[in-house]
């Protein structure tokens, strides 16, 4: 591959570039899905590619193709130099990066059970037995059930015409159920254990979907779909919120993992995902959240989905404070974006979800860090307020402001206990007025969470990253959007 | 790219004989070639500029109820042998799918359309070149409007696909096609605030695109957007320019009329099928022949030929959109529309149109007591699909109306409500607009009664 690599960075040299970088990728991805006892997915992809960057007339070209031979490296690595150039033309002032040491390393995450090595039949035969058991728990009632397992691994080759040669292998396995209980007169409930969106991943090995327990978490699951069929629906009011990880993933990815990015702040995505209220005037003043909100971006916390050596243009991955003490202090960045505000180095924040795809600024592990409480003490400290767990909806504005989640399920909390069940529970917040209420983060329920789903750029791509967090509690929250809760529900 | 159904004919037979070889019963085959350029402005430069070629192949086989699949993006035939080997193998572990019935066989597809009518020569030979020369010219056409544009946003591009569905029961269906886009937000700055507004077309040809008339559509939205005011949440009525329409088609179609959905007890028209849920002026339908579109199909992902598919008429809902193994569950013939994505399906409709009116913007703006205009909404997402409640934002561009008349631009806002709900009645459609600034072909209309939840100071 070493040939291929440099054949390529030649030509774009010789065709008169002042940069350029590969990246040679394979892809395997293995894919389960049991649906209403019958299988619904059992797919396996291989994706293999390459990507040329280029610097040409102080534009940014990049070009790629499904075809790794000699002949298609030498078309393609033309074909991003001119599309440099022609992006050149158009630039007021020619693009500049930051400085990165050229390396030649390999890294790997770490795995103790090769996700591909184990029999697919294992994996189908834990799936079906959840099926089963989901149905079985009370045919009557649970009408829709859903299993799921993904392994994915990828094979990157990285070398730049700074001298950098790269070689990595990220893996990652896990997977999940869903159910749904639908009783006459009353709306379907959909739940789903670990976590919505097919469940949880984790940059490990075969053994993380094992350690899901999923059978033993079967009867909870469907009881508790059953029970959101009787339930209340959520009141429309302000009040005191408790929000778990599974729902505080998403509440970090969406309003602090995207206005963080700093392409999306400097403009890039302007025309499709937005912009950002986080701007770089800001920096260092901007009050995101209350004094216990600490947030990082950390590509080297262990088993996160955004856990990685190096990022696309060879950067190691580091450790970057993006709030401290609820002020706004870093963003996520990429060599040309730290450059352009004046940063001394990129966050190592690249990333190219397929080989033909251009390194976008991703999320990696958006960490809000852990607190100094217990879930429990926080509940037992809670007069009154609701619990939300369990991602359904989502929707932010632009700029990464206004909010509004639905989860799958929640609980009155009245006087310190856990109370009745609360269906279609929704909130709706400002960013910074929500992360100004928060006043308990737990430590010890704080886990990295992982989701495979995060959509950005255009062309279109879907990056897998991580969310460390426990529970959270925010204050004077408005819930009950839908304004679903009636005189009956008793709640009005 | 040159097309050449040939060697996809070559590849699809050999995927399928190497099936046989191995067991299948019945055997699936669908290869894609994909060329596509993206030229993406962000303050008023080239900011991405790429290209992307890619090849996939994804086999299906069947061994009796049992199925496995593979994708693979290569086209050698040592490594496609070993994704069709996968196949065979993953399928013999497979547990059965007691829902299949059959891959369709044979088909007849439209003569009415011609395949060499989705194609453009000049979407086929455009070159990076052509899209920076129309980059400049939506900067500087965008810049030319108002001294306070301070940027231009958005995207140039150009695709052309060829794509060859064989099965082992005769299914022998290809077609190619181009197409182009170009999406524009302008925004513009004058030291208090920032506004933005936002344009799009879609053509076949991708030098037939309206850059200028998009460029400066969405400057003037831009520069008409100062002064920019709060509204607090309640019920307004909502004048929807097209864009705003399609996007909530995508979503009324996604969530309420795939039989996925519906058979999965998603679908907000669950055991509403014949019922009037919405306006008579409404007729909602998909209809991949239709010439006004800009992206046509004789067939869908499994190779089954489209057919036009009645959704809402008169406000009665019609007709769910099946494939084969959602309409097998329910005992009906597919209508053609599968959708394949990432190794998994589902029945979508598309390709949708709504019937246009005699009606205007002028006149829906003159007609309004207390509404809203918006140009198209942002991150919409279904809250409660089985009610039909959607959320969204408004963004580029949206005025409170007034006594038939536009006071102010508004800051953003949520909208939180029920298709069941909100387009149960609608005052009046407008005719259709020249740009297609949305895949769909619909026209504006303004409804009576729109729920806005929220906005940026909550």
């Amino acid at each position: 591959m070493r040939d291929l690599t440099e054949k390529a960075l030649e030509t774009c040299s010789k065709e008169g570039a002042s940069y350029a970088d590969i990246r040679i990728v394979t892809i395997k991805d293995e894919d389960i899905s049991i649906k209403r006892g019958n299988i619904q997915a059992l797919n396996i992809t291989n994706i293999k590619g390459f990507g040329i960057r280029t610097i040409a007339n102080g534009g940014l070209g990049f070009a790629g193709s499904y075809l790794v031979t000699p002949e298609e490296i030498k078309r393609v690595a033309k074909l991003a130099v001119r599309i440099g150039k022609a992006s050149g033309a158009t630039r007021k002032k020619p693009i500049e990066f930051v400085d990165v040491k050229a390396v030649e390393d390999s890294y790997k995450t770490p795995f103790k059970k090769d996700p591909f090595s184990v029999p697919t039949e294992e994996k189908i035969e834990i799936l079906v037995e959840v099926d089963k058991r989901l149905k079985e728990y009370n045919p009557d009632v649970i009408k829709m059930t859903q299993s799921d397992y993904r392994g994915h691994r990828e094979e990157k080759i990285f070398a730049s015409t700074e001298g950098a040669y790269i070689t990595q292998q990220i893996t990652f396995a896990g997977g999940g159920f869903s159910c749904t209980a639908i009783s006459p007169g009353t709306q379907p409930q959909r739940r789903s254990f670990p976590g919505s969106f097919r469940g949880n991943f984790s940059a490990e090995g075969y053994e993380y979907f094992e350690s899901l327990n999923l059978l033993e978490n079967v009867e909870k699951t469907a009881k508790e779909a059953i029970a959101l069929t009787e339930a209340k629906a959520c009141p429309t009011e302000k009040t005191t919120l408790l929000i778990d990880g599974h729902q505080l993933m998403l509440q970090i990815h969406e309003s602090c993992g995207h206005p963080t990015e700093l392409d999306r702040v400097l403009g890039t995505e302007a025309a499709f995902a937005g912009t950002s209220f986080m701007t770089p005037d800001l920096l260092g003043k901007l009050q995101y959240g209350s004094e216990h909100v600490n947030m990082v971006a950390d590509s080297t916390s262990l088993t996160g989905l955004g856990t990685y050596g190096y990022d696309d243009e060879g950067v190691k991955a580091k450790k970057v404070d993006l709030v401290r003490e609820g002020l706004f202090v870093g963003y996520q960045s990429s060599r040309e974006t730290a450059a352009i505000i004046g940063l001394e180095e990129s966050s190592a924040g690249m990333r190219a979800d397929n080989p033909q795809k251009l390194p976008l600024v991703r999320m990696v592990n958006i960490n809000l860090e852990p607190g100094d409480w217990k879930r429990d003490e926080i509940i037992a400290d809670t007069k009154k307020g609701i619990l939300m767990s369990t991602n359904k909806s989502w929707s932010i504005d632009d700029k990464r402001l206004n909010f509004q989640f639905g989860t799958e399920i929640a609980w009155e909390i009245v006087n310190g206990e856990i109370s009745n069940i609360i269906r279609s529970p929704t909130y709706t917040a400002i960013t910074p007025e929500f992360w100004g209420s928060m006043d308990a983060h737990s430590k010890d329920d704080w886990k990295l969470l992982g989701t495979p789903n995060c959509g950005k750029g255009q062309p279109g791509q879907v990056m897998y990253v991580g969310h460390g967090c426990g529970t959270a509690r925010f204050h004077n929250v408005r819930v009950g959007i839908t304004k679903e809760a009636t005189a009956t529900d008793g709640v009005q | 790219m040159e097309f050449n159904k040939e060697l996809l004919l070559e590849k699809g037979q050999f995927v399928l004989k190497e099936a046989e070889k191995l067991g299948a019963t019945q055997a699936e085959v669908t290869i894609s070639m994909r060329n596509s350029a993206l030229t993406r402005l962000a303050n008023s430069i080239i900011d991405q500029n790429v290209a992307e070629r890619h090849a996939t192949v994804s086999t299906i086989i069947y061994i009796g109820k049992k199925k496995g699949s593979t994708s693979v993006e290569v086209l050698d035939k040592d490594s496609l042998k070993q994704a069709i080997e996968q196949a065979a193998k993953i399928a013999k572990i497979s547990p059965e799918n007691k829902d299949f019935k059959s891959l369709p066989g044979p088909q007849k597809y439209s003569t009415e359309i011609s395949i060499e009518d989705f194609v453009s020569k000049n979407t086929l030979n455009a070159t990076p070149e052509q899209r920076a020369e129309f980059a400049t010219l939506a900067i500087d056409s965008a810049h030319a409007i108002d001294k306070r544009i301070n940027a231009v946003a958005g995207a140039i591009s150009h695709i052309a696909v060829e794509n060859l569905i064989m099965n082992s029961l005769g299914v022998e269906a290809y077609e190619k096609g181009t197409g182009s886009n170009v999406n524009l937000t302008v925004l513009a700055e004058d030291g208090k605030e920032q506004t933005a507004g936002w344009s799009a077309d879609n053509r076949k040809d991708f030098t037939e695109l309206h850059i200028q008339e998009v460029a400066e559509k969405a400057a003037r939205k831009a520069a008409d957007g100062f002064g920019m005011k709060y509204l607090e949440p309640g019920e307004y009525e909502v004048i929807l320019e097209p864009a705003a329409v399609g996007g909530l088609m995508f979503f009324m179609s996604y969530f309420g009329f795939s039989a996925m959905m519906y058979q999965d007890y998603i679908s907000f028209l669950r055991d509403k099928i014949g019922d009037k849920l919405f306006s008579e002026k409404l007729n909602l339908w998909d209809d991949s022949f239709d010439k006004r579109l800009v992206y046509q199909a004789l067939f869908d992902d499994e190779g089954y030929p489209k057919s036009k598919l009645e959704m809402i008429t008169k406000g009665v809902v019609k007709n769910l959109a099946y494939d084969t193994l959602t309409a097998d569950k329910d005992g009906v013939k597919s209508t053609g529309h599968n959708a394949k994505f990432r190794g998994r399906s589902m029945p979508f409709p598309g390709n949708l149109l709504i019937s246009d009116g005699n009606s205007n913007l002028d006149e829906m703006i003159a007609e309004t007591k207390n509404g809203i205009l918006v140009t198209h909404f942002h991150y919409q997402n279904a809250v409660n699909p089985t009610k039909g409640i959607f959320t969204g934002l408004t963004r580029d561009g949206a005025w409170y109306v007034k006594n038939g008349e536009i006071q102010y631009p508004l800051r953003t806002l949520r909208y939180t409500d029920s298709v069941l709900k909100f387009l149960a009645n609608i005052d009046l459609i407008g005719k259709y607009m020249d740009l297609n600034d949305t895949q769909a072909k619909v026209p504006p209309m303004k409804l009576p009664a729109f729920t806005i939840s929220g906005s940026q100071k909550e």
